[in-house]
């Protein structure tokens, strides 16, 4: 590597050398708790998938370039160059590691994983060897922003063939089944590029007579997934400038865990509320606005708590509630809310080519999921449900993955 | 949903979830010459909006675009 590009790296890792960093990097004792907490190391007990490992990848770096001890001796201790077998290792680590935080829960010293793989995931793009994939969609979402008019006659179009599917679920009647460019909503409701991100949720709002407004722009922040701050906070302007431009009040985030946590906790505050979608048809149900009739959907319900909307977002009592007023038999999976497995899929990992990988470090979520003998497994993210369907599939589960949303709208009374 | 269009590759991204369409369009585009054509067909509203914003960061071009019963087609033409 040459030198030029290894002193830019190291400026990238100084940049995220703030006070909370250098903590998690200089603390850790290597007590191992974190390495039950994680679900990869819970599945296929190798070093490589235990959080403290992924860590000392970081570390390792940190300590030959950072510390005093690596700048004078740099050939005493565990040190790591920054080279290409260095990069390797960062890579290795940061994209076998899906962001959940659970080994944070459980470390004596609240070590964020999450936060140190986050500088993995900025030397990575530093040395151009970030995934592509995740690259090009955060590049594909912001040209977006820009470029929105060229886009948006047939986007109105798309969403205008989708208002068959809402009246079939809904059966009222309104001017705008989906609206678009409402000035003064209440809800700016932000979804996902599918039907099925958008539909049910049409049908809710609908329902509830709210006054709402769908987004131009998809909720997914694919900045976030290849841990680029730069893109991160690009991406989210989008959505930040239109609610603010159509003057709403909430801002509703559809089924997506990283998109709600993003814009709930990572934009700084903003003149509007910030909602998930479950909290909002938890609210309806709360205050009669929307009714469903219990009991509708046959059999066994369980949830997965997506980590970034549940255990880092906060989100977790709504959910249940919404599930206890469309069903008798809702069961938890062991252990739940906080402390709930990842599926694997988050971090971006869904979107990569890593089939074997995911399924393979799904064996701990599958272990939960047969021991609630359930036949619906919902849950409240893209990420959880396309990996959920895909270990259902591999694991041959016989299991119904549903999103929350569908489930209210299959359950709607209608006056 | 007929034209003059030769296309050398077809992918059925119908039902896929988020954001398998764009991977798989990225993905494709590579598996044909610089001057061929892909056709891609989704049922995503979004794609309306996403495939054309990956098309100009790509550096490719859509050629055509067209909606008919719930389907979303998409002629897109690979350029670099």
């Amino acid at each position: 590597m040459e030198e030029e590009k290894r002193k830019k790296l190291l400026d990238l890792f100084r940049s995220k050398l703030d006070r909370p960093m250098q903590y998690y990097l200089d603390v850790c004792t290597r007590c191992g708790i974190c390495k039950d907490a994680c679900f990869a190391y819970a599945s296929v007990p190798k070093t490589e998938y235990t959080p403290v490992w992924r860590a000392e990848v970081v570390r390792k770096i940190y300590k030959r370039y950072f510390k005093w001890t690596g700048k004078i001796f740099p050939f005493l201790g565990k040190n790591t160059e920054i080279d290409d077998e260095g990069m390797k290792q960062l890579y290795e680590a940061a994209y076998t590691c899906t962001g959940c935080r659970r080994c944070m829960v459980y470390c004596p010293f609240g070590i964020d994983t999450q936060a140190i793989q986050s500088v993995a995931k900025l030397l990575l793009i530093g040395n151009e060897s970030a995934p592509e994939e995740l690259s090009m969609l955060a590049d594909a979402s912001i040209e977006k922003g820009k470029s929105l008019d060229l886009y948006k006659e047939s986007f109105i179009q798309g969403i205008k063939n989708l208002e068959k599917e809402v009246i079939a679920k809904w059966k009222g009647e309104s001017d705008q089944i989906i609206p678009l460019d409402v000035e003064g909503a209440n809800i700016l409701y932000v979804a996902l590029a599918g039907a099925h991100s958008i539909v049910p949720a049409a049908s809710i709002l609908n329902a509830a007579k709210e006054n709402w407004t769908l987004s131009f722009f998809e909720a997914v922040n694919f900045g976030a997934f290849v841990g680029d701050p730069r893109k991160t906070q690009l991406i989210a302007k989008r959505i930040i400038d239109e609610a603010i431009r159509l003057k709403v009040k909430e801002v509703t985030i559809c089924e997506c865990g990283t998109a709600y946590r993003v814009m709930k906790h990572l934009v700084g505050e903003q003149p509007f509320e910030v909602t998930h979608i479950a909290e909002v048809m938890a609210r309806y149900l709360k205050e009669d606005r929307i009714k469903v009739e219990r009991d509708r959907i046959k059999g066994i319900i369980t949830y997965h708590d997506p980590c970034q909307s549940g255990r880092n977002g906060g989100v977790i009592e709504e959910p249940r509630y919404v599930l206890q007023q469309l069903t008798s038999k809702f069961v938890e999976m062991s252990p739940n809310r906080e402390y709930n497995l990842c599926c694997g899929g988050g971090g971006g990992l869904v979107a990569l080519e890593n089939e074997d990988f995911r399924e393979e470090t799904g064996k701990s979520k599958v272990n939960q999921i047969k021991e609630t003998g359930a036949a619906i497994l919902a849950t409240g993210c893209e990420n959880c449900n396309t990996q959920l369907k895909f270990l259902g599939e591999r694991y041959h589960l016989g299991i119904e993955v549903e999103f929350l949303t569908n489930l209210v709208a299959n359950s709607l009374l209608l006056e | 949903m007929s034209d003059e269009i030769k296309v050398n590759k077809t992918m059925d991204l119908k039902g896929l979830a988020c954001p398998q369409p764009v991977i798989k369009v990225n993905k494709g585009i590579k598996e044909i010459e610089v001057g061929q054509v892909l056709e891609a067909i989704t049922t995503d509203p979004g794609s309306l909006a996403d495939f054309p914003a990956w098309a100009r960061t790509s550096g490719n071009e859509i050629l055509k675009t067209e909606q008919e019963s719930g389907l979303i087609r998409f002629l897109i033409k690979r350029v670099k």
